[in-house]
């Protein structure tokens, strides 16, 4: 195609392109090539290397080809803490999603005051996430407030257990990553056109149907993209089950920290990151395949 | 106002502080560089000792008396630059990713000999430093991480212990089969021990009789089953939190360090104990590391607070041991601190102590039961 001619002596040469929109030169990509290659690919690489490397003495890297690090994972106690993880992460995605769906609907279909609201979702971002999930540790303190409303309400006994368990690290998870799951489903929301929705009702089907038939296919995208950019960083969660989990049950996250910090065994540890590299990359390609088909159904 | 909210406004970062956060800027250092520690020349040892210039001291956080700041300052030409760390492992990932400058650190005895093994540290020239031979305990010399004294100084001293508030527990725990035993029994989930591999570990092994530093696999399995079996028991596993969670009575016993436990013996009824059975004795040591701009400067801070009078400001302000000779100490530091068994254990309570020393072999078997212990 760019190397055909021209179709019409009128149209310019440059910036121009058949079926597509306006084209730009290449070059304006540079950065962001550059960018990645620096602080993407290249610490990537080095993680690569690492990974096939062995530890000796305390953490000097012998760069001699091997794969006893791969195979020293293979041990069901690594596996154990695999799975929890992977718990952790669609648990806490499908929970995100259930809070986050009906507040994102919410904003789109009857928020009077949407860029409000939408800066509301924001501001925790405005405030280090270390200090917002040392915050948590006072709201989720049995004597604080929050309790006394709870058991008020008749929902928590006299002395909750919370803390330092894993229902506050879901609390925190969900509580961390709700604006990734709220954003993209109201972007996708925000395009749709309601009077679809009431044509359906109109026609005969009931809010439930409507919902599944209409609101549900067109939501899809950005529940899909919600839902990936929640559970990818859950997987590779750190900080939560640290504080709030008092760092008694261990994740892929932590259990890799241990390997740089407090092991200082680097090719294990870039090892484990390896891994957990992999299985993100399988999800990121389901996700590709189902928004790909879906954008087949909607066409 | 909660404990907890107390626990977020009165953060102070005790000596081995806010691990989480140090996680980041270790992790960033990790993947910047490689291991080979370029040979960089040791900076020229001025004669004479009149130092001048800056000294960029890169040590604990809040772990030099405020006060020391001022008057070394005032005293000598040299002018105190400060950068802070929060662990020794995230040290050791500075010095190896390559980042330079630093006049003097603080490492803990067996991170000075991982350092010095990895040509990390200038040789010491103890001439600069007339107060350091005339003024150290003689126990305080020759110690195993670094035998011939060539490669640091002691700054101070402490232990790896328990602590219990004698007004939750009346049981007077004395040894760790006691800590254990009321750990799994009436004080469940109100304990807390610290987010140390080698503390947790060692101190579980010299409980069934082994050394704090033990290598064997079979004594290590026994520790492993130990461990599991307390862990359903534990309240947190954490080096910042207990201390205050102690102290709001959140926590009636934790596995900790000496100056946690006076710091929370002086705000509630609380004692620190060194257990019957023995544990860990650690030093923290001034070292030079490689590519020091200004070493003269720090010849003149060990010299400096080698001085018995400016060794004293330092005492009281920490709370850990000094390793000055008692003698000189008397009369100079505040007599209820030199008193304070918690600050200064018996020589009897001292021998039954041992040093960290483990292995790289050690630490990869260490690494697995800790792992296991958390995932339990």
């Amino acid at each position: 195609m760019a190397s055909e001619p021209p179709a019409t002596p009128t149209r310019p040469r440059k910036g121009s392109a058949g079926a597509g929109g306006p084209r730009y030169p290449g070059w304006l990509a540079l950065p962001a090539v550059l960018w990645y290659a620096l602080f993407f690919l290249a610490p990537l690489g080095i993680l690569a290397l690492f990974s096939v490397s062995e530890r000796v003495g305390f953490s000097e890297v012998a760069y001699n080809f091997n794969l006893q690090n791969f195979s020293d994972l293979v041990d069901p106690l690594y596996g154990k803490i695999f799975l929890r993880t992977l718990e952790l992460a669609a648990v806490g995605t499908l929970l995100t999603l259930l809070i986050g769906f009906p507040l994102a609907y919410y904003i789109a279909r009857w928020g009077r005051r949407k860029s409000l609201l939408l800066l509301l979702i924001i501001v925790p971002f405005w405030t280090s996430m270390l200090i917002r999930t040392y915050a948590w540790l006072i709201l989720l303190d049995p004597g604080f407030a929050t309790f006394d409303v709870l058991r008020w309400l008749h929902l928590a006994g006299e002395n909750p257990e919370v803390l330092f368990t894993s229902k506050a690290v879901y609390i925190g998870v969900v509580y961390t990553y709700l604006p990734l799951m709220v954003l993209p489903i109201y972007a996708a929301l925000e395009r749709m056109d309601w009077s679809l929705v009431e044509a359906a009702q109109d026609l005969g089907d009931g809010p439930v149907t409507a919902f599944r038939r209409i609101t549900l296919p067109l939501a899809g995208p950005g529940i899909v993209a919600g839902s990936l950019l929640v559970f990818i960083p859950m997987l590779g969660e750190y900080l939560n089950p640290v504080i709030l989990g008092g760092d008694k049950t261990i994740y892929v996250g932590n259990l890799i920290g241990q390997q740089f910090l407090d092991s200082r065994d680097w090719p294990f540890g870039s090892a484990m990151a390896m891994v957990v590299i992999a299985v993100m990359t399988v999800v990121v390609l389901l996700y590709v395949r189902l928004v790909s088909r879906s954008q087949r159904h909607a066409s | 106002m909660t404990d907890y909210t107390k626990l977020v406004l009165d953060q102070k970062y005790s000596r081995r502080g806010f691990i989480a956060a140090a996680g980041a800027s270790a992790f960033l250092a990790a993947c910047g560089g490689s291991t080979d520690s370029s040979s960089d020349e040791p900076a020229g040892t001025a004669e004479g000792g009149t130092a001048t210039g800056d000294l960029l001291y890169y040590n604990w956080v809040d772990y030099v008396n405020p006060e020391t700041y001022k008057t070394f300052a005032a005293d000598t030409d040299v002018s105190v630059k400060k950068d802070f760390y929060e662990s020794n492992e995230e040290l050791q990932a500075k010095l190896q990713a390559g980042a330079r400058g630093f006049d003097l650190i603080v490492p803990t005895g067996y991170m000075v000999q991982i350092l010095a093994e990895a040509d990390l540290l200038q040789e010491l020239d103890h001439a600069e430093m007339p107060n350091v031979d005339k003024n150290i305990d003689p126990k305080f010399t020759s110690l195993p991480y670094d035998p011939d004294d060539k490669y640091s100084v002691p700054k101070d001293w402490g232990t790896t212990g328990f602590m219990y508030r004698t007004d939750m527990v009346k049981e007077n725990p004395t040894s760790w089969s006691e800590f254990f035993e009321l750990a799994k029994g009436p004080y469940s989930g109100q304990v807390m021990v610290l987010d140390g591999i080698p503390e947790v570990i060692g101190s579980t092994a010299v409980m069934l009789g082994y050394s704090y530093n033990t290598d064997d696999e079979a004594e290590l399995d026994e520790v492993k089953n130990q461990l599991v079996e307390l862990k359903p028991h534990i309240q947190a596993i954490t080096s910042t939190n207990y201390k205050q969670s102690m102290i709001a009575g959140k926590t009636a016993m934790a596995l900790g360090w000496n100056g946690d436990g006076a710091a929370v013996a002086a705000e509630v009824p609380a004692e620190y104990v060194i257990a019957e059975e023995g544990g860990e004795f650690w030093v923290d040591a001034y070292s030079i590391p490689v590519g020091a701009e200004n070493p003269a400067a720090a010849y003149a801070w060990m010299d400096y607070v080698y001085d018995p009078a400016h060794n004293a400001v330092e005492t009281e302000y920490t709370y850990y041991g000094s390793p000055l000779q008692r003698e000189l100490l008397e009369g100079e530091i505040d007599a209820k601190v030199l008193a304070n068994e918690d600050v200064f254990p018996p020589d009897d309570v001292l021998a039954k102590l041992e040093p960290n020393t483990v292995t790289p072999e050690g630490t990869k078997i260490r690494d697995r039961i800790w792992t296991e212990f958390k995932a339990a």
